[in-house]
């Protein structure tokens, strides 16, 4: 009958399969399936991280332009490597930090009407000197980045 | 109706949790997921059934392309420039890339093998004939796009041997009468292999056919699931139901499946690790390597064109595959049992026959 042969197949405790081997067969079952699981998640997740990649960020120091190009009460985005750096040049000289603004990674540029540095998203401020935010929702200043002058060229020093 | 719920019922009853009456749970009354579910695992299935869980293999596979295709496509780079690179970076920079790469690679090789032995299970067993023909010509055109895809994705990793299969496979269909030139001009995105083509070959492989299999492959499992199983000892009457007995869907077939599932990936693992995919040298249009070839399963065409003009090369495929989709119009006699049906298999035999000499010959 077929009745009898699939009540025979789930194997209810009155059939006489003792508890004990029930309970360690549902156990090496839950352990087949945990085991299934993690050797699907481990390659795939390995697989989703990426590679470090060989850092495109250029060492010592980047020659960010001529002083010619960045006149006096103004500024200028340059790359140093992969990373957008703002040279300003106001009253106290040559200045420059991290183009990123510290709100949410727009990058800033130098807004000549106001003689600061402004950001485009949601009109943060920083002072063009110092960094330091003056009004907006940026919660931090700019990081500075260390500038040299060497006789008209200017160099970004890469920490 | 009334027949087929009694026999179910009787066969399920002792384990139904997710049978016919699901619980009044807090999710079941909001969703009636529980009902959903109990309903979708009731499949018929004659005791005299025999699958060989070919069909369920495919769908596996299939599955498991999704899940290494998706991955891969966070990596690959669809230009000429990019795929070739990224592809090797795949492969020997990503954390298990070789290993996510070789599993497509050998799946897709597997799910050819699979549904062709399904389509050969079921041929032998007569199981495309009265009530299945529909089922048949959907599975048809699933045999069309699954071998599309392993057409489209050949190209992919834009390596010579990807660049010229894909110029030849092309070419080939740039042969068939009448509508040849502008199919090659659409295959193609112009009148050579070039970037247009790898764009066009991307978007078709992720894109156009996984959609298209997904919605056969939908009408497919519906039929199946209304149809049941067939019976490769009798024949299906022109009645409501066919009588006999039953074996339950769920979880007997199901745990079954899933075993044969469980051995497969343990192949395919096995397959990626012994014999990870290869790279060959940056595709080059001006320069065809020695002993271009196609994959395996394009073999018996790639040699029967070597044998015969290239019209009649194309168009004998053309009318054998035509054949093969109407195979339920063209053959009516109902006897399902192989030895009834001596003309039909003989025919089968001799084109199976035909196809592994060709591809015996083709690899050689």
């Amino acid at each position: 009958m077929e009745l009898e042969r699939t009540e025979a197949v789930p194997a209810v405790p009155s059939v006489g399969i003792p508890a004990g081997r029930r309970t360690f067969l549902r156990w090496l079952l839950g352990f087949s399936v945990f085991s299934t699981l993690a050797m699907v998640a481990t390659p795939v997740l390995g697989f989703l991280v990426p590679p470090k990649s060989t850092s495109n960020q250029a060492g010592g120091r980047v020659l960010a332009g001529t002083t010619a190009d960045v006149p006096v009460g103004s500024g200028k985005v340059v790359a140093m490597g992969s990373t957008p750096v703002i040279v300003t040049n106001t009253a106290q000289g040559f200045h420059a930090f991290s183009a990123v603004c510290t709100h949410l990674g727009c990058i800033v540029a130098f807004d000549s009407t106001l003689g600061q540095i402004g950001c485009p998203c949601h009109g943060g401020v920083f002072n063009a000197s110092t960094g330091a935010v003056v009004s907006g929702p940026p919660p931090a200043p700019l990081k500075p980045v260390t500038v040299v002058v060497e006789k008209d060229q200017i160099f970004l020093v890469n920490s | 109706m009334a027949g087929r719920d009694e026999v179910l019922g009787a066969t399920t009853a002792p384990h139904s949790a997710v049978g016919a009456k699901p619980a009044d749970t807090w999710l079941e009354r909001r969703t009636g997921l529980g009902a959903l579910s109990g309903a979708l695992l009731h499949v018929r299935i004659p005791i005299e059934s025999r699958t060989w869980y070919l069909g369920g293999l495919t769908l596996f596979l299939f599955g498991l392309q999704i899940a290494t295709g998706t991955l891969l496509a966070l990596y690959y780079k669809p230009t000429p420039d990019g795929a070739y690179d990224s592809v090797k970076f795949i492969t020997s920079g990503v954390t298990f890339g070789w290993l996510i790469r070789s599993i497509h690679h050998w799946g897709a090789n597997l799910m050819i093998i699979c549904m062709v032995l399904h389509v050969v299970r079921i041929f032998w067993q007569g199981a495309y004939k009265h009530r299945r023909e529909v089922l048949w010509l959907v599975g048809a055109g699933l045999l069309v796009v699954t071998i599309g895809f392993g057409f489209t994705g050949y190209l992919l990793p834009w390596d010579q041997r990807a660049f010229w299969a894909t110029t030849v496979g092309t070419e080939i269909a740039g042969s068939v009468p009448v509508v040849g030139d502008s199919l090659l001009n659409l295959l193609r995105g112009g009148a050579d292999v070039t970037e247009a083509t790898l764009s066009r070959f991307f978007g078709m492989h992720v894109l156009v056919l996984p959609l298209l299999l997904a919605a056969l492959l939908a009408v497919h499992l519906t039929i199946v699931h209304h149809l049941g199983l067939a019976n490769p000892k009798k024949a299906e009457p022109n009645g409501p139901e066919p009588g006999g007995k039953l074996k339950p869907f769920f979880p007997n077939y199901v745990l079954d499946e899933v075993i044969a599932w469980y051995a497969v990936l343990a192949i395919l693992v096995i397959l990626a690790s012994v014999l990870p995919a290869g790279l060959e040298d940056k595709a080059n249009a001006l320069e065809t390597p020695p002993h271009i070839k196609p994959e395996w399963y394009f073999l018996f065409l790639y040699e029967l064109l070597k044998m015969v003009p290239r019209l009649v090369g194309i168009v004998l495929p053309g009318i054998a595959l035509g054949v093969l989709a109407l195979l339920p119009f063209l053959d009516r006699n109902p006897e399902v049992r192989p030895r009834k049906r001596p003309i039909a298999l003989g025919i089968g035999l001799l084109t199976l026959a035909a196809i592994a000499v060709l591809t015996v010959m083709g690899a050689g």
